[in-house]
């Protein structure tokens, strides 16, 4: 009863000075929105980013032999027994549902030479009908076509590689690498297509070539150098990695990664871009946190002979608080709860199909592996909402924090001759 | 000596108490020595020029501040000593205050208001309406019930006030200057209105003024000079209408 009576007025007081309380839960609502929308954004531009870098690089999981991503050697590959335990781990168990694709690939280091040049680049060998679904490469197509499945001795290569090589499509090339028996040999090869992702690493070094034929030429029957796999989502790379990591446990030689493991730039600059976040959204925090200190303290310097009657009344000290901090709280909850719904309704009216950020990026901005596209579609997650929900009302807590402390330490006797 | 038995039978009593606020370049004297026993039932003036102590003397006997030294007894229990909490819960219970300006809380309906302290002890609300309908009827505020004070005029304001007062029955009822802020109609309404319930219910009500309309209808009246009891005499309130 007493703490309905404290309630009671904690409510009413809220809509004492409506002016007040109502820009001051414009302020807080707005902010919320306004952390909701960049959230999604940033999610929904780090989802593209990673599924751009992960689907050009090794996937969200990535499967190798223990000492291939430091080696990078041939040597260091997985053999036909263990993929196939590989593949049942995908296609078998609890991580099934998550996994929308995978690919073999067997990837080596080696030389490209033309009658004009040579240039080292990365040879990979790929299942083109996988890759296909897999890999965002087959759409960066400039010229001829991507692989097929059938395919012996094409070769997919990138715009400068061919230009400095002076390839055209239907044009022969040679492709130099160790094979498993330590000797040097080489493989003659025919470009079928050209792409450009705008990463110049990739458009200058990288080839890709049947695996079938990469397999007969390097002597490595049934081999992979990585099982790449691709999830649902980003966020589903922790459980899915510790999964397969059990049912990987007595596989000897293989090494289950996730993509931070795998691609630790690619990490580091989601970190960084996080932090940026982060940074925001803590100046974000400190500006609602100072509307609300700045609206329950004003309401509470100037009642302070309302907090005597209170206690006069029979109220003690910290039931007065008490009714501060209900006060902070109800202007709070409200704004949380009119932000939350601004937010959504606010992201999804005006930007469900990408907000465009072309006009501020070059064409074919690269970071980190992955190529960025500057429409970025906002993706909602809800724990992050909720956290951002949760931490306005925290906020607004601890802001009427110190009012509350004030209005119950007032000197009852004092507070009464603080005519109004 | 039983701190109970030493205030049993009183509605308030005071044992040699002080009120020193320290002050440079010496100490305030607002109360000195104050001792002083008033009965249950009792209707009495406490009159005095400013400076003398009456508000100090009303905070005391309220427990709303605490003596420097000396004793008190609220309704025979020695409050001095009494934690914030305790003091608290006694001034929900055994006291009601009225004050000058009114000082009805702006958020609340006047039968919010006056309900605000059964609220607090927990009296159902429908024994709460009850009471402060009753109550409302008796002094004249029916048909106000549902207004907001800023809704009030000064008079109606005072007299919510006072029900909200007297309505959880308490032992005391502290009036300070309760009719220096209206006009002499709504004065006289008001005193007869405490007058009725001092009489009808046996309220005690102690009240500091300047008015000397309201001294003369107080059967006790009690002058502060300087923070002491300068004089203190009954006195018959319906003598001077003759």
């Amino acid at each position: 009863m007493k703490l309905y009576a404290l309630l009671l007025l904690s409510f009413r007081s809220v809509g004492r000075n409506t002016r007040r309380s109502i820009l001051t839960a414009t302020a807080m609502a707005l902010g919320l929105a306004l952390l909701i929308f960049s959230r999604s954004i940033a999610e929904g531009g780090h989802e593209q980013w990673i599924d751009s870098a992960v689907r050009l690089g090794t996937g969200h999981v990535a499967i190798q032999a223990p000492e291939y991503l430091e080696t990078g050697r041939l040597e260091h590959r997985l053999d036909s027994t263990q993929v196939r335990r590989v593949v049942r781990a995908l296609e078998d168990t609890a991580v099934a549902g998550t996994v929308r694709t995978w690919v073999p690939r067997l990837t080596v280091s080696g030389l490209a030479s033309s009658a004009s040049s040579a240039l080292p680049v990365r040879i990979e060998g790929v299942d083109p009908a996988r890759e296909r679904v897999f890999s965002t490469l087959p759409d960066q197509l400039v010229e001829g076509r991507y692989l097929e499945p059938g395919d012996r001795l094409h070769a997919f290569v990138g715009e400068e590689l061919a230009r400095r090589l002076d390839l055209k499509v239907g044009g022969r090339f040679v492709l130099t690498a160790q094979v498993a028996s330590g000797q040097v040999e080489g493989q003659m090869m025919r470009v079928a297509g050209i792409f450009h992702t705008g990463i110049q690493e990739m458009d200058e070094g990288l080839v890709h070539v049947p695996l079938e034929t990469m397999r007969r030429w390097l002597g490595v029957p049934g081999a992979v150098t990585t099982i790449a796999v691709l999830l649902d989502s980003s966020r589903e790379t922790e459980a899915t990695v510790s999964i397969l990591r059990q049912e990987l446990d007595g596989a000897r030689g293989v090494r289950v990664m996730g993509w931070r493991q795998a691609s630790p730039e690619m990490d580091s600059a989601v970190r960084i871009d996080d932090y940026g976040d982060y940074l925001f959204h803590t100046i974000l925090f400190a500006i609602i946190a100072l509307a609300v200190l700045n609206a329950v303290m004003m309401s509470v310097l100037g009642r302070k002979r309302e907090f005597g009657i209170l206690q006069a009344l029979g109220l003690t000290g910290g039931e007065t608080g008490l009714v501060v901090l209900g006060e902070g709280l109800f202007l709070t909850a409200a704004s949380g709860l009119l932000g939350m719904v601004a937010g959504f309704v606010f992201t999804w009216v005006f930007f469900r199909h990408g907000l465009d950020f072309s006009a501020f990026m070059s064409e074919g901005m690269s970071a980190s592996g992955g190529v960025i596209d500057p429409v970025i579609v906002p993706v909602f997650r809800y724990d992050q909402v909720l956290l951002s929900v949760a931490s306005i009302l925290v906020i607004g807590t601890l802001a009427s924090l110190y009012p509350a402390v004030r209005a119950s330490k007032l000197d009852v006797a004092e507070a009464m001759k603080f005519e109004q | 000596m039983s701190s109970q038995g030493n205030g049993s039978g009183s509605a308030v009593r005071t044992e040699d108490v002080w009120k020193v606020y320290p002050q440079e370049p010496s100490p305030v004297e607002a109360v000195r020595g104050l001792t002083l026993d008033i009965e249950p039932g009792d209707f009495v003036a406490m009159a005095g020029p400013s400076g003398s102590g009456k508000t100090t003397v009303l905070n005391i006997l309220g427990a709303l501040t605490r003596p420097t030294r000396g004793k008190v007894w609220v309704g025979g229990e020695e409050v001095t000593a009494l934690s914030e909490r305790r003091l608290a819960r006694l001034r929900l219970e055994r006291i009601g205050f009225v004050f000058q300006a009114y000082n009805l809380l702006p958020v609340l309906t006047a039968m919010e208001n006056a309900e605000f302290t059964l609220l607090l002890r927990g009296v159902p609300a429908e024994e709460r309406h009850r009471r402060v309908r009753a109550l409302f009827d008796e002094i004249g505020l029916e048909g106000l019930a549902d207004r907001r004070p800023s809704k009030l005029s000064g008079g109606q304001q005072q007299r919510v006030a006072v029900a909200r007062a007297v309505v959880g029955q308490p032992a005391l009822v502290l009036a300070d200057e309760p009719t220096a802020n209206l006009d002499s109609a709504s004065s006289a309404a008001l005193l007869e209105v405490m007058e009725r319930l001092n009489h009808e219910h046996g309220t005690t009500f102690v009240f500091s003024t300047h008015d000397p309309r309201v001294m003369e209808r107080a059967h006790r009246l009690i002058r502060l000079v300087d923070g002491r009891i300068d004089r203190d005499e009954r006195q018959d309130p319906h003598a001077g209408n003759g």
